[in-house]
């Protein structure tokens, strides 16, 4: 670069920045005012201008409302990134929350509780207080609110400072806006908090509750309807008064009151034993929910999704509203297949008519989904109502009749359904379902029809003929329709024991044995045929056994669950009908994508799945339909996983409904079937020590050279900071005593709970370094509040406990403890250890040895480097190094006036001798050190660490 | 319109400037703000942070800055500096055993680049107090003599009763109007 090319650099411009600085120092106070807009109009757009906070923290002082709500909106956004200057805000925040006019005072509390700098913290501890006493409501209730946010910053400050009692005392504050945020405030912090009973409702706040819930906003009134969900009645006459002071809120205009107060008279209904109180309360809770329903159709998805919840608890309150909830024309599909949904679980003998009627048009729109479902939805009504199955079957052959390819199908499903509850009842609509059997495509519609010829393989005269023509594509069939296929054979063969059959049954078998990969099939079809081998009449038993009948369970909800769902209506949790902690992580601090990805882990959604009542009739009976299995949420207990688990462990079900089984042959196939056929159990038991896997932590940083690792003597380093482990802060290193490798620990506890049995667990590592025993012994045990303790914990070599060949060397360790208090949770840390420690103390080398050693190394594999440290004498060097078991051997004068100097060291781990050549002059800086190692990869550690121990 | 005002005030003699005020924490610096600004004592707290107040005095208008004294706050000073025209340097008389550290503190600012043209303003405060050093010793202990390039003086004051605050912005006045800035 030319010397003229240097004014590039210099530029007499000076910037936007510099621009907003002068004119943020100007005295003018609307020039300040303006400069501190733009300065906010920047931030808006995305511009860094973090660079001026001293300069906007300087016009806070004024008396100028507007630019003090910038100044503020600029403090909320910077104070994170420039924590040790917001310290400067604090007297400024002091003053404000004392200022004449309250919404100044309001003001400065809200911006208070959003700056999440933990500094600064205490010192808003005192105008918060004040506040939560001020004389005006507006200021109490941000003041409210504004304890909330402190709770998630520092907990332990909002109980020690008292500020729960004052949130309490604002329960019986005169203004309802108060009493509303007090509340809010205090369950969102019991919500968080540890502890058990932070906010529990006595009889008297009760009361205050309930004549503060008539006269504030629709939100307070939300809040304290919620709060209200959460309270259980002494009794009934309790119960009777608090459904008194909440039924009127039915009336209001907001869904979300509306939805919130049903969830408290759902919980008092419970208690009420009034039958006719009762009664006039279900009545009562109609109306409001109907009206839900003409609203946006986004509303009425959530309030469907309520409903149906709370139809399954108590379907009396709604038993003459179903009509309310037939489908629109005009309704987006969530919300017809919703509205499906509630009609099935409303439908009764009395308006079964009515339903069919409906359903059968809603078979005959375009939506194909919707058509399906609607279908199923007949199944389903034919299989709960038996006076109504007749019907079903007739509108479901009317809906067959109109040839409609994916209708056909969808009732074929469905009608072997019906089949399965009501057993030979029925088999006349066979023929018209075989007159459809070349239209079906679908694995289902086919699994489903096979599954018909193969049950009513008697009564069809040309049963024979009709599987044929399916068993032609046998091998190209999927493995639910292959499956139903092979079953269905051997029924028909066991049904009619001619030629044709048998023909037909050596086909399938050895095609399903010897031609296929899906070991589902291939051992059903192993089973079948020693069964048949061995005792076609035992055979007979078990394959024509008499099967359980189905019942609709596709959607009910188990009572636990169902009331946990209710005492969160008005939430996610109710639209998810999932229980809150199985999609909301309350955790502070996301520690290992281990654990972090548990609470994400329930999967997407499940759609609306398909209405297949329990086939675990048809699993015992030996039919297996796993692509139907009813997947999701409700998990009924008579769930197809949860079968075949039991089957896994022999349980008595199982037997009993397979009583041929017993014979010495079929127990010993039943062992075959379960020991090839069943879905992969979890395979190996859990460890004891389980949670300490970290192998979900592989995402941890790895790497960072031995510049952490500590010199001895020195207080130990701070591994885990006390906010991280909920006041346990954790000191450490790996270090070498008297020739055991231990990692000497020192725990402060600054928590308000003694800490005891400590556990310790290190990750895999490069050296694979791991604890004799989790336990650590710390004295004093347990770690009293506000105390420390010293202990140690053995470490040896485990092999186990090595990272796979091929990962990049490397002294991190991942390291997790957990303690009896911590309630399972683990904490983190990553540390890095110093080679040093991990030499051993019989590393000693015959000077023969260590020359055929050295010689032994490829000079190719040398690695040196320069360390500009000075040692004085050669004496002092030998002492320095010998004391961390890195021995001496010789010294030699070299070139240039320079000496050289032999060490060799002994690792502990599999990777034997570190060789080292130090060439210096005495009291001149500069050494240049040569390292060959027995296992090459180590030699750049080892030249880490004696580069460490020189300067050190 | 805002422009031509300002010019024509200035014309009137009007001035504004800048002041800082200085001072180890509990030497009275926000108590003097106040005793100048509304005339009375206010009760403080320690300022975690800054008081910021306008003063006018003798047709020169006083942006007076009161900075927090606290030992983690010092080092937040420098990021008022620029544009000062006086440091009022507030000492504890009675506080003995800081005089070193004031004295460290006070010499830390001179050497300042942008305080260079800074005039000086010393208050002993709370002379009311028994065992109060007079200004002279206080001016020995800051080790005022070895100032040779600036401006400066030193005051005995009482923000309590309210003595010699004014002397010293007589002084200032007096000394900021010779000046042009």
């Amino acid at each position: 670069m030319s010397g003229n090319d240097s004014r590039f650099f210099t530029t007499t411009k000076k910037g936007e920045i510099a621009e907003f600085k002068d004119e943020l120092r100007s005295l003018d106070k609307t020039k300040q005012c303006d400069a501190v807009k733009k300065v906010i109009a920047a931030m808006t757009v995305g511009k860094d201008v973090s660079m001026l906070f001293p300069d906007v923290v300087n016009c806070m002082q004024t008396s100028n409302l507007e630019l003090k709500k910038l100044v503020y909106l600029y403090l909320i956004n910077y104070a994170k990134s420039q924590p040790e200057l917001a310290i400067m805000a604090v007297n400024t925040f002091v003053k404000d929350s004392q200022d004449p006019n309250p919404l100044i005072r309001a003001l400065a509390v809200r911006t208070m509780g959003c700056i999440r700098v933990e500094r600064i913290t205490e010192y808003l501890c005192d105008p918060l207080m004040k506040c939560m006493r001020d004389d005006d409501p507006y200021v109490r209730k941000t003041a409210a609110i504004c304890v909330a946010k402190l709770f998630d910053i520092n907990p332990e400050l909002v109980e020690d400072r008292g500020f729960l009692d004052g949130l309490k005392e604002l329960l019986g504050d005169s203004n309802p806006m108060v009493v509303a945020n007090a509340v809010a405030s205090l369950m969102e912090i019991s919500s968080r908090s540890p502890k058990a009973g932070v906010f529990a409702i006595s009889p008297q706040v009760l009361f205050k509750l309930l004549s503060a819930l008539n006269e504030c906003t629709e939100w307070g009134q939300v809040f304290i309807l919620d709060a209200l969900a959460s309270y259980n009645s002494r009794d009934s006459r309790e119960a009777e008064s608090i459904v008194e002071r909440v039924a009127p809120r039915l009336s209001h205009a907001n869904c979300a009151i509306v939805l919130s107060a049903v969830k408290v008279l759902m919980k008092q209904l419970d208690l009420i034993t009034s039958p006719d109180m009762q009664a006039s309360l279900c009545k009562k809770m109609a109306p409001p929910l109907v009206t839900l329903l003409s609203t946006e159709p986004e509303m009425q998805y959530v309030a469907l999704r309520n409903i149906a919840l709370i139809v399954q608890k108590r379907p009396e309150i709604l038993q003459h509203e179903v009509k309310v909830f037939f489908c629109k024309y005009n309704d987006p599909t969530y919300v017809k297949m919703e509205k499906l949904e509630i009609i099935i679980a409303l439908v009764n003998d009395r308006n079964v008519d009515q339903v069919l009627l409906e359903l059968k048009e809603y078979a005959t729109e375009v939506d194909v989904d919707f058509v399906r479902k609607a279908v199923r939805c007949i199944g389903r009504c034919a299989v709960m109502l038996e006076r109504a199955a007749q019907k079903c079957i007739a509108v479901l052959l009317e809906l067959i009749s109109t040839k409609v390819n994916y209708v056909t199908q969808e009732a074929v499903v469905v009608i072997m359904h019906i089949f399965r509850r009501y057993p030979n009842r029925y088999e006349s609509v066979i023929a018209d379902l075989c007159d459809n059997l070349d239209t079906l495509d679908e694995p289902d519609a086919k699994a489903a029809m096979i599954w018909i010829i193969g049950e009513y393989a008697s009564r069809i005269d040309n049963a024979e003929e009709l599987l044929e023509s399916f068993l032609e594509t046998f091998p190209e069939e999927p493995p639910n329709v292959q499956l139903q296929l092979l079953t269905a054979t051997v029924k028909l063969f066991l049904k009619k024991p001619t030629e044709g059959p048998q023909n037909m049954i050596q086909l399938v078998l050895s095609n399903a044995t010897q031609e296929t990969d899906n070991p589902d099939l291939r051992d059903r079809a192993f089973v079948y045929w020693r069964l048949l081998s061995t005792d076609p009449e035992a055979a007979k038993e078990v394959v024509l056994a008499e099967k359980p009948v189905i019942s609709d369970d596709a959607r009910s909800i188990e009572a636990s669950l169902l009331n946990e769902l209710l005492s969160n209506m008005g939430t996610l949790a109710s639209v998810y009908h999932k229980p809150p902690e199985s999609f909301v992580s309350r955790a502070r601090y996301p520690v290992s994508s281990g654990t972090g990805s548990v609470a994400v882990d329930y999967g997407a959604m499940s759609g609306p799945e398909s209405s297949s009542g329990g086939l675990v009739g048809d699993l015992l009976g030996g039919d297996v339909t796993p692509a139907t299995a009813p997947a999701g949420n409700a998990a009924p207990p008579t769930d197809l996983m949860g079968d075949l688990m039991g089957l896994d462990v022999g349980a008595p079900a199982a037997v009993a409904a397979a009583p041929p089984m017993a014979t010495p042959s079929g127990a010993d196939m039943l062992g075959d079937l379960l020991g090839g056929g069943a879905p992969a159990a979890p395979a190996a038991p859990a460890a004891p020590l389980d949670p300490f896997d970290l192998l979900g932590g592989g995402g941890a940083p790895v790497g960072g050279a031995a510049g952490g690792a500590p010199p001895p003597a020195l207080p130990l380093p701070v591994l885990l900071p006390a906010a991280r482990g909920n006041g346990m802060e954790i000191s450490g290193a790996v270090k070498s005593l008297n020739g055991q490798v231990v990692y000497e620990l020192s725990v402060s506890n600054q928590g308000a709970q003694p800490i005891d049995g400590v556990m310790i667990q290190l990750n895999k590592s490069f050296f694979g370094l791991a604890p004799t025993s989790p336990a650590v012994t710390l004295t004093p045990s347990p770690v009293p509040p506000g105390g420390m303790a010293r202990g140690s914990a053995p470490l040896a070599i485990n092999s186990a406990m090595v990272v796979p060949p091929g990962t990049a060397p490397s002294v991190s360790l991942q390291v997790a403890v957990k303690h009896n208090g911590s309630a399972g949770q683990v904490y983190y840390f990553t540390d890095s250890l110093s080679l040093d420690a991990l030499f051993a103390a019989d590393g000693r080398l015959e000077k023969n040895a260590f020359l055929d050693l050295w010689r032994g190394i490829p000079d190719s594999q040398e690695q040196s480097t320069r360390v500009q440290a000075v040692i004085p004498t050669g004496d002092a060097l030998i002492a320095k190094l010998e004391a961390r078991s890195v021995f001496f051997l010789a010294r030699r004068p070299a070139d240039n006036g320079m000496e050289a100097f032999y060490f060799c060291g002994k690792l502990i781990s599999h990777h034997g001798y570190v060789l080292l050549e130090l060439s210096l002059r005495e009291g001149v800086p500069g050494i240049k050190v040569c390292v060959r190692s027995q296992a090459s990869e180590v030699s750049p550690l080892a030249l880490q660490c004696v580069e460490k121990l020189l300067l050190a | 319109m805002g422009f031509v005002l300002s010019k024509l005030l200035s014309l009137f003699g009007e001035r504004e400037a800048r002041i800082l005020v200085l001072g180890l924490d509990n030497a009275g610096k926000t108590t003097i703000l106040y005793r100048l600004q509304v005339g009375e004592v206010v009760s403080t707290i320690p300022t975690i942070g800054f008081n910021v107040e306008t003063v006018t005095y003798k047709n020169i208008k006083f942006q007076v800055w009161d900075l927090g004294g606290q030992t983690s706050i010092r080092p937040y000073w420098r990021c008022y500096f620029p544009n000062t025209q006086a440091v009022i340097y507030v000492v504890d008389s009675t506080d003995h055993e800081r005089l070193a550290t004031t004295k460290q503190e006070f010499h830390s600012i001179l050497e300042e680049d942008e305080l260079k043209d800074a005039v000086l303003l010393v208050y002993a405060n709370k002379q009311d107090l028994p065992g109060a050093l007079s200004e002279t010793e206080v001016a020995e202990g800051l080790g005022l003599h070895t100032i040779k390039t600036r401006q400066y003086a030193i005051f005995k004051t009482s923000a309590i009763k309210g003595e010699g605050l004014f002397e010293g912005l007589e002084w200032l006045s007096g000394v900021l109007k010779t000046k042009t800035w």
